[in-house]
């Protein structure tokens, strides 16, 4: 990653993250942004078709899509299909469950990734975070992927109940030609009220950054490099890529440094209407977002892998930022080093 | 690198221009690639249109450089970026 061109300022971002609805037929208990029903203020087909304009003609590459469940909305393949023809492409976060043969059918392009949401590999470990039938209705939707060949990624969000069987999502993942990525849990929507239950303690985080050392093909979707091991350093960013590389629009159209951030602290315009690569060229937030420096973490040996980790997770357990990743790798060692010293004595 | 020849992205590639130079993203992966040329190749070049001696006709009528060196350069560029799979070249003639 040329970290030294990204600093020069882009013209635009790489990817965004565009959450296309509130409404959702699942009610997971750590999901990110608190989605059930739709709200008022959503988005309409032409308002969306007005939001793709706008950043094809900046050359945004990529939209990385999420919800809410996109397949919820009625026009969202029309939308899929408008943003294809303007060269943009589009990874598809879905809980898999609106994916029948017909639309795996007319997901069947070159443009298109889809990551279907998985929380574990048996149903009763997946349906205790997802719902019940959701882990059957899943898999299905893989089958109807792996039919077309189309590009499927199996998304975990790493908790203390998916963390025992990551081996066994490898597997299941491989079984159906996906690949597995495995995100981070943060204490956004109502993933604040089962953040002391689920999140992961640090003596298995750290276990974890050894496991992902051991499964390079396992993705992380950059959002580990707080415990990033030095053999996994060029498989992605080594940075947050908020407001540099990526930002995030929420389904009414509002504009947030990323998708964990979207707080009225972080709030920086408004599509349509306000103009995007104004907001990305000045907007205050974003500049400030861009400057951000996490000063305490500059000492540590670490630093060049993290650059102090994730602002949002940060900002959501301390209610500040540059202040360092509480989930760092450097932390969790300090914990676990006691451990090791007694077990091996 | 033929100086008749014109270049083209490949499937699945885009480029856009920045401050540093060009920015590729490969829809293959791996997804971006930085290539600090500054402002001597525009991003409209990869359309297939202009063929290098253009390019180099271009460059050398607003630059103080060799014409020898102009050719080295944009031909070491081009040839990475056809190994990196971002572009594919044809010849004219």
């Amino acid at each position: 990653m040329g970290n030294q061109y990204v600093d020069m300022g882009l013209s635009a971002p790489v990817n965004v993250t565009w959450e296309v609805t509130f409404k959702c037929n699942l009610s997971c208990i750590h999901c990110l942004s608190d989605s059930g029903k739709k709200r008022k203020g959503e988005l309409d087909t032409d308002q969306c078709r007005k939001v793709i304009d706008e950043l094809a003609a900046m050359k945004v590459f990529q939209f990385n899509i999420g919800g809410g469940e996109p397949f919820m909305r009625r026009d969202f393949l029309d939308l899929m299909d408008y943003a294809h023809e303007k060269g943009m492409v589009t990874c598809i976060s879905t809980n898999g469950t609106l994916i029948t043969e017909e639309v795996a059918k007319r997901l069947d392009k070159n443009l298109v990734y889809i990551q279907v949401s998985l929380d574990g590999a048996t149903p009763q470990s997946n349906d205790a975070i997802r719902g019940k039938g959701s882990f059957s209705n899943v898999v299905k939707a893989l089958e109807h992927l792996k039919k077309r060949n189309i590009e499927v990624s199996i998304n975990t969000v790493l908790t203390r109940l998916s963390f025992p069987e990551l081996d066994k999502m490898v597997e299941l993942a491989s079984a159906y030609g996906a690949k597995l990525r495995v995100s981070r849990f943060r204490p956004s929507g109502r993933g604040m009220d089962s953040w002391s239950d689920l999140n992961v303690n640090k003596n298995q985080m750290l276990d974890f950054s050894q496991w992902l050392s051991r499964h390079l093909k396992v993705s992380t979707g950059d959002s580990f490099f707080s415990v990033t091991t030095e053999e996994r350093k060029s498989l992605g960013l080594n940075m947050c890529g908020a407001c540099k590389l990526t930002c995030c629009i929420s389904p009414k159209g509002e504009i947030y440094p990323c998708a964990f951030l979207q707080h009225d602290d972080f709030y920086a315009g408004k599509l349509p209407g306000n103009d995007f690569k104004t907001i990305w060229e000045t907007s205050p937030v974003f500049e400030s977002f861009r400057r951000l420096e996490i000063k305490s973490c500059e000492s540590c040996h670490r630093f060049d892998l993290c650059h102090g980790g994730c602002p949002a997770i940060a900002y959501h357990t301390q209610r500040k930022l540059g202040v360092p990743d509480p989930g760092c790798l450097a932390n969790c060692v300090k914990i676990k080093s006691p451990t090791i010293v007694a077990e091996g004595a | 690198m033929q100086i008749h020849s014109v270049y083209s992205l490949k499937n699945g590639v885009q480029v856009r221009k920045e401050r540093f130079g060009l920015l590729f993203y490969n829809y293959a992966g791996p997804r971006l690639y930085f290539v600090p040329t500054q402002d001597l190749i525009s991003n409209d070049f990869f359309e297939g249109k202009q063929q290098v001696k253009e390019l180099v006709d271009h460059i050398e009528a607003n630059h103080p450089w060799p014409r020898q060196w102009i050719e080295d350069r944009i031909g070491q560029v081009l040839q990475i970026l056809e190994q990196k799979g971002l572009i594919y070249g044809q010849s004219v003639c």
